[in-house]
């Protein structure tokens, strides 16, 4: 939305609609428009703007098929009568300013007030589609931050000697804390340690979820707290689809009963030394099936907002 | 005399009366278990000698239709899962995106979280009054008494969000929208009255001889065993363990706020109604400080806020203090607009699994007290 730009463009455009070939203005405006777009404005920009300009500024009534393309941008109006109820305030007073360019009569009007939106138009996807390669190539995994010195995982590794734990940060609501991986078989000392090792004393087992990794097998995870020396512990444990199967903490910690039936449920994790392994929140005779694993697909659900709208819709600045 | 005695003991060695214990089942429909709960109580005479709990019921695969939500609309499912206290699940919900996506929620926003989230806490413990006094044997008296004032609770946030029980109003970054002009106003104003009814309740229920037999000394649970079963909470507390995330591991604003954390000497019944009775005074003291602090005007959502949320990969544990206590999402993310995985630790689940252990060895009509004394919200429970 920046209109001193835009209507530097006017006779340019107006060389568009009459020629459909815009391509050449658009690359121009791309870098001045957005600083953020960078190398890969050119060629994106040479696709998408055909398609916005042609009709558009010719005043007729936007074509049903420029007007997703027109909703990846939040400026123009034919945004609004796609998707009324998306739409947020400043797009709406912006929907409003322009129709009466678009239905107005004279020429000149039109093409003073027109003309801005597919200026507008043109620069925005060449700065927004090439920010979308960025965004794949983020890294699918967190970054693995070792844990500083004297943090609780040495304290562990004193108190399990000889087993082969791997230590990280993970986030929590404020600073962080510290995970480790442990091997299935190592579960019960790591866990009989936390528990019972005066300096660790990690006697309340908040939550404990199951995780579906798909190619990577499924994960246990535990999450620890200490009441007295007021420190977090998250322990993690790996298996197959293969062989799914876990030491149950049961004895160690009544809390895990109901969560490892559930986990059972969910992920068909099955927990070796459980007491009562049946299933909990599903029906009783329910234990083939397991829903929380991700070959279950849900299905799909009808998108209102994210996918009426286009590709890299909503990923700019507002 | 003597030949009568003689007969009678024949007669009880020949038929040699057999004695087993006797399963009684109770729920799912039933009026004491608040919701769709059912247990099979093992009873030897009146004594409970086991129990086995059915849950899932209400269950709806909570947690897998938030994988398919993306960050935005998986606030509208909080609220379905704890809808009693409907602000701490969606704070939670909303902290844990917030983490991983390292935003910072305007000041004018945290305050006007908390005291919302402070009074949901007030109108969730009126509920539980209400029901409690119903499960002690009041009827209809502290309902009635309780439920009123829930109504004027209910009303604020009626105003606020538009909608009287699934409110959505809190958003990733602040809130959906800025609170009426008035909000100050009928904070204050509902607060007096709040102040009036627990009052109300706490001279109908406290010192009320019957309630008083009632809850004392059933469903005693040490401080240990209390923290071996994973109970959080007013639970908790009533165990003796002074321990509440608002000010032992602090989110949002709290550690602007005064507030005392009460806590409990036996670990029974009765005194998890005491540690709720102290803790609607305090939430109120902190509404009460937080209206004082609150800035009159500022942004309630951050300034640079993306239209479609996105979080880098990884994973958080958010926690607050809900009145049922500890609600953790544990929010496992791998890029992009959904949650990867997203586990809700519900208090009224990890509660609900100590039932067992608090009700064997007591009596048959006690079970219904422990249960009621552990304000469980079944749709919480199972998800």
């Amino acid at each position: 939305m920046t209109p001193p730009d835009g209507q530097d463009q006017e006779p340019q455009d107006n060389a568009g609609k009459a020629s459909i070939d815009p391509p050449p203005p658009a690359p121009e405006e791309a870098p001045a428009e957005k600083a953020q777009a960078e190398g890969a404005s050119t060629d994106t920009a040479a696709t998408s703007p055909p398609v916005d300009l042609g009709p558009r500024t010719g005043g007729d009534q936007p074509s049903p098929a420029t007007i997703p393309d027109a909703a990846t941008v939040p400026a123009p109006a034919p945004a609004a009568t796609d998707a009324p109820m998306t739409a947020k305030a400043p797009e709406q007073k912006a929907a409003s300013e322009s129709p009466p360019s678009q239905t107005g009569t004279p020429a000149g009007e039109q093409l003073a007030a027109g003309a801005p939106v597919p200026a507008a138009a043109a620069p925005k996807p060449a700065a927004e589609r090439p920010a979308r390669p960025a965004r794949e190539a983020e890294p699918k995994e967190a970054p693995r931050v070792p844990p500083p010195a004297g943090s609780i995982n040495e304290l562990l590794a004193n108190a399990v000697p000889g087993v082969t734990m791997k230590a990280y940060l993970v986030p929590s609501v404020v600073g962080e804390s510290v995970a480790v991986d442990v091997g299935r078989d190592d579960l019960p000392a790591v866990m009989t340690a936390a528990r019972d090792d005066p300096r660790l004393d990690l006697k309340y087992l908040r939550s404990l979820s199951g995780i579906d990794w798909q190619e990577e097998g499924l994960e246990v995870v535990y999450h620890l707290w200490s009441f007295t020396r007021l420190h977090a512990l998250t322990v993690k444990t790996r298996v197959s689809y293969a062989d799914p199967t876990v030491p149950s903490i049961t004895a160690l910690y009544p809390a895990a009963d109901w969560h490892e039936r559930e986990t059972r449920d969910m992920f068909g994790i099955n927990f070796a030394g459980h007491p009562n392994l049946v299933p909990l929140l599903l029906p009783e005779d329910m234990t083939d099936h397991f829903p929380l694993r991700k070959d279950n697909p849900l299905q799909e659900i009808e998108e209102w907002q994210g996918d009426n709208l286009r590709d890299g819709a909503g990923e700019g600045d507002e | 005399m003597a030949p009568a005695r003689e007969m009678s003991s024949d007669m009880v060695l020949d038929s040699a009366l057999e004695v087993i214990d006797m399963p009684i089942n109770m729920g799912p429909q039933h009026p004491s278990t608040h919701g769709v709960f059912r247990m099979v109580l093992l009873v030897d005479g009146e004594k409970v000698v086991d129990v086995t709990p059915h849950i899932g019921y209400m269950h709806r695969g909570g947690e897998k239709l938030m994988e398919a939500m993306d960050f935005r609309q998986g606030i509208g499912y909080a609220d379905r899962t704890e809808y009693l206290a409907q602000f701490s699940a969606e704070l939670c919900y909303c902290l844990a995106v917030e983490r991983l996506m390292e935003i910072t929620v305007p000041e004018r926003a945290e305050f006007i979280r908390v005291i919302l989230t402070e009074l949901n806490r007030l109108s969730s413990h009126f509920m539980f009054m209400g029901a409690f006094g119903i499960d002690a044997g009041l009827f209809g008296t502290s309902f009635t008494y309780a439920f009123r004032e829930r109504e004027y609770l209910q009303d604020i946030f009626e105003e606020v969000s538009g909608d009287r029980l699934m409110y959505a109003y809190f958003r990733v970054g602040g809130l959906a929208w800025e609170v009426p002009d008035n909000f100050v106003a009928r904070v204050h104003e509902v607060l007096l009255k709040s102040q009036q009814g627990i009052r109300d309740l706490d001279d109908l229920l406290t010192k009320n001889e019957i309630f008083m037999a009632r809850c004392q000394n059933i469903g005693n649970f040490s401080a240990d065993q209390a923290i071996a079963y994973g109970v959080s909470g007013p639970i908790l507390r009533a165990c003796g363990v002074n321990w509440d995330l608002r000010r032992d591991e602090p989110y949002s604003i709290y550690p602007r706020f005064k507030f005392q954390i009460p806590v409990g000497n036996y670990g029974d019944v009765y005194d998890r109604y005491l540690v709720r009775l102290e803790e609607m005074r305090q939430s109120i003291s902190i509404v009460e400080q937080a209206l004082e602090q609150m800035p009159p005007e500022g942004p309630i959502v951050p300034e640079k806020m993306p239209r479609r949320l996105r979080t880098p990969p990884g994973e958080v544990y958010a926690k607050v203090e809900s009145p049922r206590g500890e609600w953790g999402a544990y929010l496992v993310s791998k890029g992009g607009d959904k949650p990867y995985r997203l586990k809700m630790r519900s208090p009224s689940f990890c509660n609900l699994s100590a039932l067992r252990e608090m009700t064997i060895g007591q009596y048959l009509a006690d079970a219904v007290m422990i249960l009621g004394s552990m304000d469980i919200v079944l749709c919480d429970v199972d998800r």
